[in-house]
């Protein structure tokens, strides 16, 4: 049985990053004392997985772990023990018991929305282009990966924008082919309107994956 | 904006923001307006080194079991962190409510090691706060404790209070006197003198210094009608079962240096190597009792969820149930995954099945710290450990599968000579050898051994407070001499620094009043972070005493004679200075002291009622 939680990374804790983020979920799981499943092998280590990671500096309210159990185990009981272990501004908002056949969550997932914040002078301009992107059949950029740089069409990974007052709520691609960072769509925004880009806070919303009959819903429906 | 925004926003620019984050798990958090005292509690180096040690934990967690008190941590900005908080006017804050320090009741500094010194005028001036405790109308008291409390001399006018000895009670009462204070209305200079009736508080600016012609110091005097005690001795707790210890521990999200339950065992060492002032001053002996400590141990890995316990003091093989201790812990914590650490092991009686006990968890690098080469010299130093000791220990070890030995010595002891420095040459040979005597099919592949020498710093209130450190280029050429000697030794590896922060180090260590200038200068200079080789800036320092006219040899390198006053007389750390003159003579004829376990040795802690049993 495992233990589908979603979560939230509230400001305050928007510094840690994903390696911190996993080994802090290591010692918050002996915390809650719920039987835990470890892995097999030289380095045993408890039984879980993130949906996505998140970048460094972002905030959300749709953090997915995944977590093994070796002994079947109640819903509350699982959300109440992991509300234990959690601090304050981790807040658990879901728990969801599944069997271990259930897809992980990382493969679950396809897009992700996100809330856009922008602060800046160039800010209202960077929102007037949001129309005229998505016009577009296609955007041609740069990215960098691990590997140097590559050419990539931006247009795709972008599925829908609704611009807002200080900025947009974005649904994005997030596959392992296909991904794109919100902080890059509002680069191209900018490059568009012809503006140093402005700051830029980004929210997660939700996770999403494809459900059988082909629609997306968010990762915890599925 | 608001200064948590200003911060929040400056975090997105620097290294490591997680540092200054707060937030974590078990981390306290009070409403402000809930409580009478706020506290903050600065350890003046990184988050990642503060956060690693034991003391702040305790005072932490203790301050916080009150409801009238609130304590926050802060710890030392990184430089690019200082800066652009200077830059952009935000003042240096608690992690916990992002609090500008300046605002604070009561400020508890520790001061671990002197090399942190120009850290804690920076965090002052990074706070706002007069760096002159005279220069002060308001905000703050500032309190330091720890180790280098027991010669403040050299901070003497920029803190208010000094606590000696253990904290978990004198802390206690430097709040409720606070308290008191604060309800009476009455000026600034009235809390120094109420405080300064606290057991173990000393309150360096109503004392009054004088000095001989040549330099030293002729007397430290109560000023007349303070009411300061002309001897401060040192607080002790007796019993640490009763004492307070935290049943929660902050759980880092980043990675610290020591990052796993830290279980104090016990607190002191009677073994009496004379050159340990960790071992003088933390005397008597305290254990904590077995079931005690099993209870405690239980409670920390719910509370953190850490996988590992290390079971802390200054020589854990002493403790007197070890082998039942590592066994019970095992036995509980194994089907955990929970592995125990046994940290500063004494090579003469790490105990065979303590170490297979421990195994069964974990293998790391046996550390063995025989400090000198030969047995003349450990005879001086009464480091109690023969070679015979070291050898079947490093054999044990190899036999049950160990690979890795980490050596460590010291260069520069009193009446070292060219001989000690090769000796240790040669014991890095012979445990070469113990590895190859062990059969092939026994002994784990890839010998590694690591020879450590630092720097002997000669201390205050440790036998050795009369010897002058080695002269620079002394220790220069026995460091070389020691690594060609090593050179020539397969699978060997050499560690050692310049001389240059061992000499600054020698200096505070045994300085007077008169250094504030220069500690002064020197960090207006740009010294900060002085223990950090990438930042230490030997010249910026040099130039310091040589605008202030202070002569560092004067307190590092000279050998000082048997009646000088030293600054620190008036402060009584439980050991005697008749007991230390004793033992420096004792060492100069090589002749050893025994482990007070088998015997009184007469340190005079027997003045503390109740203290030894």
């Amino acid at each position: 049985m495992r233990a589908m939680i979603r979560f939230g990374k509230q400001p305050r804790l928007r510094f840690i990053s994903h390696l911190d983020m996993q080994r802090f979920f290591q010692r918050a799981v002996n915390r809650t004392g719920l039987p835990i499943a470890w892995s097999q092998g030289f380095n045993p280590h408890p039984v879980m997985s993130f949906g996505s990671a998140l970048a460094l500096g972002w905030t959300s309210e749709y953090e997915v772990i995944d977590i093994k159990l070796s002994a079947p185990m109640g819903r509350k009981r699982t959300e109440d023990a992991v509300r234990a272990a959690l601090p304050e501004d981790m807040p658990v908002l879901e728990v969801r018991m599944v069997e271990d056949r259930h897809p992980a969550p990382m493969a679950l997932v396809r897009m992700s929305d996100y809330r856009v914040a922008l602060e800046g002078p160039g800010a209202a301009a960077v929102i007037e282009q949001v129309p005229a992107f998505l016009a577009q059949a296609h955007v041609m950029t740069t990215k960098k990966t691990k590997s140097g740089e590559k050419e990539i069409d931006a247009r795709p990974m972008v599925v829908s924008v609704d611009p807002g007052q200080d900025g947009f709520t974005a649904r994005m691609m997030l596959t392992e082919q296909q991904s794109l960072k919100p902080e890059l769509l509002v680069g191209l925004l900018a490059q568009m309107a012809g503006v140093e880009p402005p700051e830029v806070r980004v929210h997660r919303l939700t996770l999403l994956g494809e459900a059988e009959d082909g629609a997306i819903r968010p990762l915890m429906e599925l | 904006m608001t200064l948590s925004d200003r911060i929040e926003k400056l975090l997105m620019s620097v290294q490591k923001p997680v540092r200054y984050m707060g937030g974590e798990f078990n981390a306290v958090m009070k409403d402000p307006g809930s409580v009478d005292v706020r506290y903050a509690f600065l350890f003046p180096d990184t988050y990642e080194v503060g956060m690693s040690h034991l003391g702040m934990k305790i005072l932490y967690h203790s301050i916080n079991a009150r409801e009238d008190a609130w304590c926050e941590r802060v710890f030392s900005p990184w430089v690019d962190m200082a800066d652009r908080m200077r830059e952009q006017g935000i003042p240096l804050f608690t992690l916990e409510s992002r609090t500008p320090v300046g605002e604070f009741d009561l400020l508890g500094v520790t001061l671990q090691y002197e090399m942190s010194f120009t850290n804690i005028l920076e965090a002052l001036d990074l706070a706002g706060i007069p760096l002159r405790s005279a220069d002060r109308k308001e905000g703050p008291f500032v309190i330091c404790g720890g180790p280098c409390a027991f010669n403040p001399e050299p901070l003497a006018p920029f803190v208010d209070l000094v606590a000696l000895g253990d904290g978990e009670v004198e802390t206690q009462q430097t709040i409720d006197v606070y308290k008191r204070w604060k309800a009476s209305g009455l000026p600034r200079e009235e809390y120094l003198r109420m405080a300064a009736q606290i057991p173990g508080i000393y309150v360096p600016s109503l004392y009054d210094v004088a000095y001989n012609d040549d330099g030293t110091v002729r007397a430290v005097t109560p000023k007349p009608g303070s009411g300061a005690p002309e001897i401060v001795r040192k607080a002790l707790v007796t019993d640490l079962d009763d004492a307070v210890y935290p049943e929660k521990l902050i759980v880092p999200y980043g990675e610290i240096v020591h990052n796993r339950i830290m279980l104090e065992i016990f607190r002191g060492c009677t073994r009496g190597c004379r050159f340990c002032q960790a071992g003088m001053i933390y005397r008597p002996v305290r254990e904590r009792s077995l079931d005690h400590l099993m209870e405690m141990a239980e409670k920390l890995v719910r509370a953190t969820g850490y996988d590992e316990i290390s079971l802390m003091s200054l020589s854990s093989g002493d403790y007197s149930c070890l082998p039942e201790l590592a066994h019970r812990m095992v036995e509980q914590f194994a089907a955990r995954r929970v592995r125990i650490a046994l940290p500063s092991q004494r090579i003469d009686n790490v105990l065979t099945d303590t170490l297979k006990e421990t195994q069964k968890v974990k293998k790391t690098a046996l550390t063995l710290a025989p400090e000198a080469g030969t047995q003349r010299l450990r005879d001086v130093i009464n480091k109690g450990v023969t070679e015979e000791d070291l050898m079947r220990s490093v054999t044990d070890a190899f036999d049950q599968g160990w690979s890795a030995v980490k050596l460590y010595f010291m260069l520069g002891l009193p009446t070292e000579n060219d001989e000690d420095v090769l000796g240790i040459a040669d014991l890095a040979e012979k445990v070469r050898r113990c590895y190859f005597s062990v059969p092939k099919e026994r002994r784990a592949p890839g010998l590694r051994i690591t020879v450590s020498a630092s720097v002997f710093v000669p201390k205050n209130d440790t036998p050795f407070q009369w010897a002058g450190q080695l002269d620079y280029d002394s220790v220069v050429r026995r460091q070389q001499l020691l690594k060609q000697a090593l050179q020539k030794i397969k699978g060997v590896d050499f560690k050692y620094h310049a001389p240059d922060v061992s000499f600054i180090e020698a200096v505070f260590a045994r300085g007077d009043r008169r250094l504030a200038d220069a500690l002064e200068l020197a960090w207006k200079l740009g010294c900060r972070f002085d223990g950090w080789s990438d930042q230490f800036r030997y010249d910026l320092w040099m130039k310091a005493f040589e605008q202030t006219r202070l002569d560092p040899d004067f307190y590092a390198v000279r050998e000082r004679p048997v009646d000088e006053v030293f600054p620190w007389d008036h402060l009584d750390c439980g050991v005697t200075r008749q007991y230390l003159l004793r033992e420096w003579d004792k060492a100069q004829r090589g002749e050893r002291t025994q482990d007070c376990r088998k015997g009184c040795t007469g340190c005079g802690m027997k003045r503390y009622e109740g203290a030894c049993v």
